[in-house]
């Protein structure tokens, strides 16, 4: 790695930092500012308790100190604080709880949406106009424009209620498969997509004739040659991809009941738990950042042409 | 090559990592296979917030810590279906002894042999621990003041030092507990979670409850294990004094709050008993699982309430001060009459409710016995009340009475000068339907009621702090007692949304009451809210004699339901879906669930 490239680095990690910090502050500010609060219900609380919960939650203090405080609980000790709604858990057991059902389908997810888009993809191109391309292409369409919890209805009435063969709920066993495959489809058939439509351009560049002129085999043509160069767009993708499973999964654990850290995202600003909103919108952010740093990584590795600076 | 390289090892890490991730699910179990009857497995709603019993302030934490703890007294259902209380951790729920100053003392035994899920034995100090633990500002319980009956409670509001509650523990199986005045309902508080026993080393872990290893209880089942957000365990307490009538060995608890997603476990049999369904499916529930789909009474009502202060007369009207706001009060009951409530429970809401017009919600007992909305209704000396089935009547009432303070076009039916009105609602279809149908029926007179959805917390903020004219509300009893509904509404109630006895409202001088029939020698002349509804309150609170009581709250009720600020929808039923393969179920009308005596068949 030329020194260049790691400079490069160095001063993107900087600048992640940087943005992480900045969304601390904006959500640390913008969510105290929005109406409501964690201690409020249906029924009011007793004035008394509601001084004696803000006290122990030190949010009887001024607001900018609660965030300097904040700020130097995570710095210093690595603590994002105790949860206000589920009284008695930490911020970090809880994410880390979510983590243990939503990384393994993320990282499912993006794999399966990987792999098949640029086998399907592949196909298609070599296919080109012949039939098995024209049913990717169908299929593909329709998956593109299928919002996920339109995909996810689908699939829990057909495999779960229809013909019951998988479950319902994200608890249960094999209870992943249908939001792994929810979740997979969108990213797969751009993946397909964009895979078909670089490939097709590569095809016909001069240096695949060239290649196929001087007696190189057809499959070395196709995977060493092609394929390779038809990746580029797909790595770009890479980012926009992680972002979308992140969201996509917002949804998807609502609607099969999975107990992910989407879930836990979306109650704690229903339920204003600000320790809990900050702990997941940190983590979130920080994903986020650090996963697009990899893709441009990424990138620069499948084409070398490209220079990080 | 390099990349032929990265992209095997790309691919293999791939296929790996999916193999992992989907490896030991590829052998799911079978959902249509019948649930062994070892374990019952149900969903109430999400994670909730705690399981502690004395924070707890859910419906469905009320029903797992109602398997978890046993009180002095519990929810039982007799031989004929019945709902009744009956002793738990007391050997029998005694009399109480009326003191010299009124105050009433209460002695408990406690059965012999009580103890903990960790084999400890349970004393009576626990129960006086427990209880000034819940009752302690500090604690900061949502339901704090459900002990303000017990003597010392006013004190340990105040957090006077030293302030305990009069409850003490003679010897180990003795508790001796008193009361400011007698109170109807106190057999039911013994049966409320927040009077459930914690244990006190137990609970100096913070984090106790949250944590199967470290939840230490008494009652049917303990916490065996908890993956949160996901199912919590039950399994029936060996150590349980009456483990031998609990049947059911085992009860998954699923934690979901999307209730498509809960109808989907329930139509696939992989759930037993789910506590909410999507709106929009009611009508095909009923007719698809007419024996599964239950609608049972629950103690609340839904209501539209009004802003006490918001300004509805025309800008050119020359009524000011009091006679505004009586005006007011007119306008607001009138407008009320333009809803067709057996329109709204038949067409939209369509849960089997029943349409309401009165306050105090259905299902609440009367002194005599009988229910207290029978007896509710028209009063000589109030306006407010009105005949729910009389819509038409009820309709052209209220255009004679709007006539009087807007212009009326004949020719159109429509008033012109009607103000512009804001109806707000938290983000929910069956809150939105029913909006839109009440400014259906604004429009029809030339009303105009914008709709405004708002998020829950959002909502909640809004209302409490009265910046709003109209809004959706709703209320549910804590208890088997009128109470729990009127003491909403005194000027100093953290609930009193309709801003009743705040701000302008404070000042206005226009309520009478006369409270000689009842045996008081309170005769009030056009007084202000404070000076009229909160005595009214106040004299209910301190009341010993039962009719008196019911009287009392008889006759606040009409104050409150002449001020127009209510106006009632209908009377809230709990629906649930129980599948028919489930004996030996009940629920009670708070709407906790008991599954300790059931079996599937």
């Amino acid at each position: 790695m030329s020194s260049k490239t790691l400079v490069y680095i160095l001063k993107r990690m900087l600048l992640a930092i940087l943005t992480v910090w900045i969304v601390i502050t904006v959500t640390f500010f913008v969510m105290r500012a929005v109406p409501g609060g964690p201690f409020m219900g249906e029924k009011a609380i007793t004035p008394a308790a509601q001084a004696a919960l803000e006290a122990k939650y030190g949010m009887d203090k001024p607001l900018f100190e609660q965030y300097t405080t904040y700020l130097s609980d995570i710095v210093t000790r690595f603590d994002f604080g105790p949860s206000l709604k589920n009284r008695g858990r930490d911020v970090i057991d809880v994410i880390s709880d979510g983590f243990k059902t939503s990384i393994p389908l993320g990282l499912s997810a993006a794999s399966i949406a990987l792999v098949t888009g640029v086998i399907l993809g592949a196909v298609a191109a070599l296919r080109r106009n012949k039939f098995i391309d024209k049913v990717i292409m169908v299929i593909t369409t329709a998956f593109v424009s299928m919002p996920s919890f339109i995909m996810g209805s689908l699939l829990l009435i057909v495999f779960a209620v229809k013909f019951p063969i998988l479950p319902a709920n994200g608890a249960a066993e094999g209870g992943l498969i249908l939001p792994i495959i929810t979740l997979a489809l969108y990213p797969m058939a751009y993946i397909t997509r964009l895979t078909r439509s670089s490939m097709l351009d590569v095809l016909g560049q001069d240096y695949i004739r060239t290649a196929r002129a001087k007696g190189v085999s057809p499959a070395k043509v196709i995977f060493k040659h092609a394929l390779k160069n038809s990746l580029i767009p797909v790595a770009t993708y890479f980012g926009p991809m992680l972002a979308y499973i992140v969201t996509g999964s917002l949804v998807v654990e609502q609607i099969f009941a999975v107990p992910g850290i989407g879930r836990a995202f979306v109650s704690s600003i229903t339920d204003r738990d600000y320790p809990m909103i900050m702990g997941t919108t940190i983590v979130l952010a920080a994903l986020i950042v650090i996963m697009n740093l990899v893709s441009d990584i990424l990138y620069k590795v499948i084409d070398p042409r490209i220079t990080l600076e | 090559m390099k990349l032929r390289k990265l992209l095997a090892v790309v691919l293999a890490c791939t296929f790996v990592l999916s193999m992992a991730a989907c490896g030991g699910n590829d052998n799911a179990t079978d959902p249509t296979a019948a649930a062994p009857v070892q374990s019952l497995a149900v969903c109430l709603a999400s994670e909730p917030d705690t399981l502690d019993p004395a924070l707890n302030a859910s419906v469905d934490g009320a029903t797992m810590v109602a398997h978890l703890f046993s009180a002095l007294a519990k929810w039982s259902q007799d031989d004929n279906g019945n709902l009744v209380i009956v002793p738990e951790c007391a050997e029998e729920l005694t009399e109480g002894v009326e003191n010299e100053d009124g105050t009433i003392t209460y002695t408990y035994t406690l059965r012999e042999g009580l103890k903990w899920s960790d084999g400890q034995p349970l004393t009576a100090a626990d129960f006086v621990f427990s209880w000034n633990r819940a009752a302690a500002p500090a604690t900061a319980a949502d339901y704090c003041y459900m002990f303000d009956v017990i003597k010392g409670y006013k004190e340990v509001e105040a957090e006077a030092d030293g302030a305990q509650l009069a409850v003490t523990a003679l010897d180990e199986r003795t508790l001796e507990v008193t009361l400011y005045n007698k109170v109807n309902y106190w057999n039911e508080l013994l049966a409320f979670p927040v009077y459930m026993p914690v244990r006190e080393d137990v609970v100096a872990n913070e984090a106790w409850a949250t944590d199967p290893s470290t939840y230490v209880c008494n009652g049917p089942y303990t916490i065996t294990a908890w993956e949160h957000d996901s199912v919590i365990t039950l399994t029936k307490n060996e150590n349980y004094f009456d483990a031998a009538s609990v049947t059911m060995p085992e009860i998954k608890c699923y934690l979901s709050d999307d209730a498509n997603n809960m109808l989907t476990n329930f139509k696939n049999g992989s759930w037993l008993l789910i506590d909410d369904v999507p709106t929009a499916e009611i009508p095909a529930l009923k007719t698809e699982y007419p024996e599964e789909f239950v609608v049972a009474g629950q103690l609340g009502t839904y209501f539209v309430c009004w802003n006490v202060n918001e300004t509805l007369l025309p800008a050119d009207s020359a009524l000011t001060g009091a006679e505004k706001e009586a005006a007011q009060a007119e306008i607001r009951n009138a407008l009320g009459l333009l809803l067709d409530r057996n329109y709204i429970v038949e067409a939209i809401s369509q849960a089997g409710e029943m349409p309401a017009s009165t306050f105090v919600g259905s299902g609440l007992t009367d002194a005599d016995g009988t229910e207290y909305i029978q007896n509710a209704g028209p009063s000589d000396e109030f306006t407010g009340y009105f005949d729910v089935n009389a819509v038409e009547e009820n309709f052209t009432a209220a255009v004679e009475v709007l006539k009087k303070y807007y212009t009326f076009d004949e020719a159109t039916g429509m008033f012109t000068n009607a103000p512009s009105l804001t109806y707000i609602y938290n983000t929910n279809d069956a809150h939105q339907a029913i909006g839109e149908y009440i400014q259906g029926a604004f429009a029809s007179i030339g009303f105009t009621l914008n709709l405004e959805n708002q998020e829950w917390n959002t909502f909640l903020n809004t209302r409490n702090n009265g910046d709003f004219s109209v809004a959706r509300h709703g209320w549910v009893a804590d208890y088997n007692d009128p109470i729990t509904f009127l003491d909403m509404w005194i000027t100093s109630s953290g609930n009193n949304d309709a801003q009743l006895g705040k701000g302008a409202h404070a000042e206005f001088k226009g309520y009478s009451i006369d409270l000689t029939p009842f045996g008081y020698d309170v005769v009030v002349e056009n007084g202000t809210w404070a000076e009229t509804y909160d005595v009214i309150i106040s004299y209910v609170k301190s009341c010993g004699d039962v009719e008196t009581r019911y009287a009392l709250m008889h006759y606040a009720e009409d104050l409150l339901m002449s001020t127009g600020c209510i106006n009632p929808v209908y009377y809230y039923t709990d629906i649930y879906m129980l599948n028919s393969s489930v004996k030996g179920f009940y629920s009670n009308p708070l709407g906790y669930k008991y599954f300790m005596y059931t079996t599937v068949e």
